[in-house]
């Protein structure tokens, strides 16, 4: 079944084209560089796909079974607002993940990579259109005084450090980063996307299926290149160590984690209808999935360690490592590691506690910061946000500031006035304290 | 079928063909994730993938302009074969190749590869009035 294609009116059609123009200037270099990497695909379409074939009836909750919202003033007003935010902090998301990976895209190695990293940015761009469809499209004035004009300009006014998400507020260090970021971030938009298919707003609904599809895509750019590093890391002759990856793991994996809200949350999603897990039962998946992306690029690791041997036999050696033997020479500590959840967390039930990156606690706040800077990317470790992240554990260790107010901090940048960053008028400022 | 199936899948190729060839999976399940990640199929076994099949429906080939479902590259570990796997594999991506509208499913099989042709006839697929042609160049 084709899904339906919708353009913008051509107002925030052209918003979001001279968005484009300011934030990701590579975008006209897809089009010269399709049909040598995608030559069979269809042409790239900037538009709100709509599936056609989703169920009319709501599919959990407390509304079972009753017809899904085609407008919000048919969902309760508490689901409204909850939705309204939900696809606010999307749209965020989509226009912030084409800010980061326009800083690094052009650092990309190998051509494939470089045009991969553009596709996924192409099409986050169309994810971020297919928000403001949803937020232009329907009337939203039971929910909210802001018209649908000021909430777009809003969000195509956030830049790296003023997103919604903390995950979207964080600058790329390298290309490694575009390639973990797809593979861990994109990851949780992937469960978002699917967990938001059973919407009891059939709009929005309608909308996940496309994405979901593109999505695929998006996870494979991320995961091929870090099968290719690990296996050119375990033969000594790549760029990228594996300590590399390890720390842009820490640098992410909490963020992700962070992503699906609060682990004791969630179940009011659920009652409306708006999506079918909760925050802790989708989180638990997503880290049974990261494990396996990681046993995956470990075996191939382990194999190119063991070039010599068959696969039966190297996968038994794999085995041992990962139980904890160090075999000819390939120690358990060689191989890529999830974090315990708990480490470098700022949001959710484990915020501010000092729990290591192997689950170890920590009582001394400068030991558990020295750890936490031990597992993170050099560049990272410089950033503002690694201080504000280290200054905000301190307080909350000595009692010095609520753990409420820690977790609701972040070095934003507020947008002072003026309608795009080309305006002259537009100033950013750091904020003192968060929202 | 996911990114995360590609190991899995260089392992039943390597069982099968002797080789172990990931360069060659990656970009082969790079194309169907981004094509329509909802088609290609595989089948697992205790969590582990014993089998796969890749396809996706396409029009207009070989002046065929009809949508057609093409099966292109399919295997099941040696260790898990006559338990229905490949069945169910088929069913499977036949029943992805129905719901996006195409009529008739097409494939190629090896003259001389006596096994595949034997499944691919108990799932079937009968010869069609089309010639496979070649010329060495």
């Amino acid at each position: 079944m084709k899904d339906e294609v919708r353009t913008l009116p051509k107002a925030y059609h052209d918003a979001i084209e001279h968005w484009q123009r300011h934030n990701f200037p590579d975008y006209p270099k897809l089009a010269e560089e399709w049909d040598r990497f995608f030559p069979k695909d269809e042409p790239f379409c900037l538009c709100a796909k709509i599936a056609e074939d989703i169920p009319n009836e709501i599919e959990v909750g407390d509304r079972k079974g009753q017809q899904k919202a085609l407008a919000p003033k048919e969902l309760p007003e508490e689901a409204a607002k909850h939705l309204l935010t939900a696809i606010k902090a999307q749209a965020s998301t989509e226009f912030g993940s084409i800010q980061q990976h326009q800083g690094t895209l052009a650092r990309a190695q190998e051509p494939q990579d470089h045009a991969w990293a553009l596709r996924v940015m192409a099409e986050e761009l169309r994810h971020g259109y297919q928000m403001v469809h949803l937020l232009t499209s329907a009337d939203w004035s039971p929910v909210t005084d802001t018209k649908a004009a000021d909430m777009v300009e809003e969000i195509l006014s956030m830049q790296t450090g003023s997103h919604v998400l903390a995950a979207f507020n964080l600058e790329y260090d390298s290309f490694l980063d575009n390639v973990v970021f797809a593979a861990f971030i994109d990851r949780v938009g992937k469960y978002q996307l699917t967990m938001q298919k059973i919407s009891a707003y059939k709009p929005y609904a309608s909308s996940m299926p496309p994405m979901l599809r593109e999505e695929a895509f998006h996870l494979a750019a991320g995961v091929i290149p870090l099968r290719r590093w690990v296996e050119a890391a375990a033969r000594g002759d790549g760029y990228i160590t594996i300590s590399d990856i390890q720390k842009a793991i820490g640098k992410w994996f909490g963020r992700g984690l962070e992503m699906f809200g609060d682990e004791r949350g969630g179940q009011t999603n659920v009652k409306y209808g708006l999506k079918d897990m909760a925050n802790r039962e989708a989180q638990d998946m997503y880290i049974d999935e990261l494990q396996r992306m990681l046993d995956d690029l470990n075996e191939r690791y382990v194999r190119a360690r063991f070039a010599g041997v068959g696969r039966d036999e190297a996968e038994k050696r794999f085995t041992r490592i990962k139980a904890g033997e160090t075999v000819d020479g390939v120690r358990p500590e060689d191989l890529l590691r999830l974090p315990d959840r708990r480490f470098f967390r700022r949001r959710g039930e484990f915020a501010y506690q000092m729990v290591g990156a192997h689950g170890e606690a920590f009582t001394d706040v400068e030991k558990y910061i020295a750890h936490v800077l031990a597992n993170l990317p050099e560049a990272y470790r410089a950033s503002i946000d690694v201080k504000h992240w280290a200054d905000l554990q301190r307080k909350v260790t000595r009692g010095e500031m609520p753990l409420k107010e820690a977790i609701n901090s972040m070095p934003r940048l507020a947008r002072m006035g003026g309608g795009c960053p080309c305006a002259k008028s537009v100033r950013w400022v750091q904020e003192s304290s968060a929202s | 079928m996911n990114e995360l199936d590609i190991e899995g899948i260089c392992r039943i190729d390597e069982r099968i063909t002797g080789r172990y060839r990931p360069d060659v999976w990656e970009q082969r399940t790079a194309y169907y994730l981004r094509r329509d990640p909802d088609s290609s199929q595989v089948a697992e076994i205790d969590g582990r993938v014993v089998g796969f099949m890749l396809g996706e429906v396409r029009g207009g080939e070989f002046g065929l302009e009809e949508p057609t479902g093409w099966v292109e590259f399919f295997g099941v570990d040696p260790s898990a074969r006559e338990k229905g796997v490949g069945r169910r594999l088929i069913e499977a991506l036949l029943g992805h190749f129905r719901s996006k509208g195409a009529h008739v499913a097409r494939t190629m099989v090896a003259s001389g590869d006596k096994e595949i042709a034997s499944f691919i006839a108990a799932m079937g697929f009968v010869p069609a009035p089309v010639t496979a042609l070649e010329k060495r160049l």
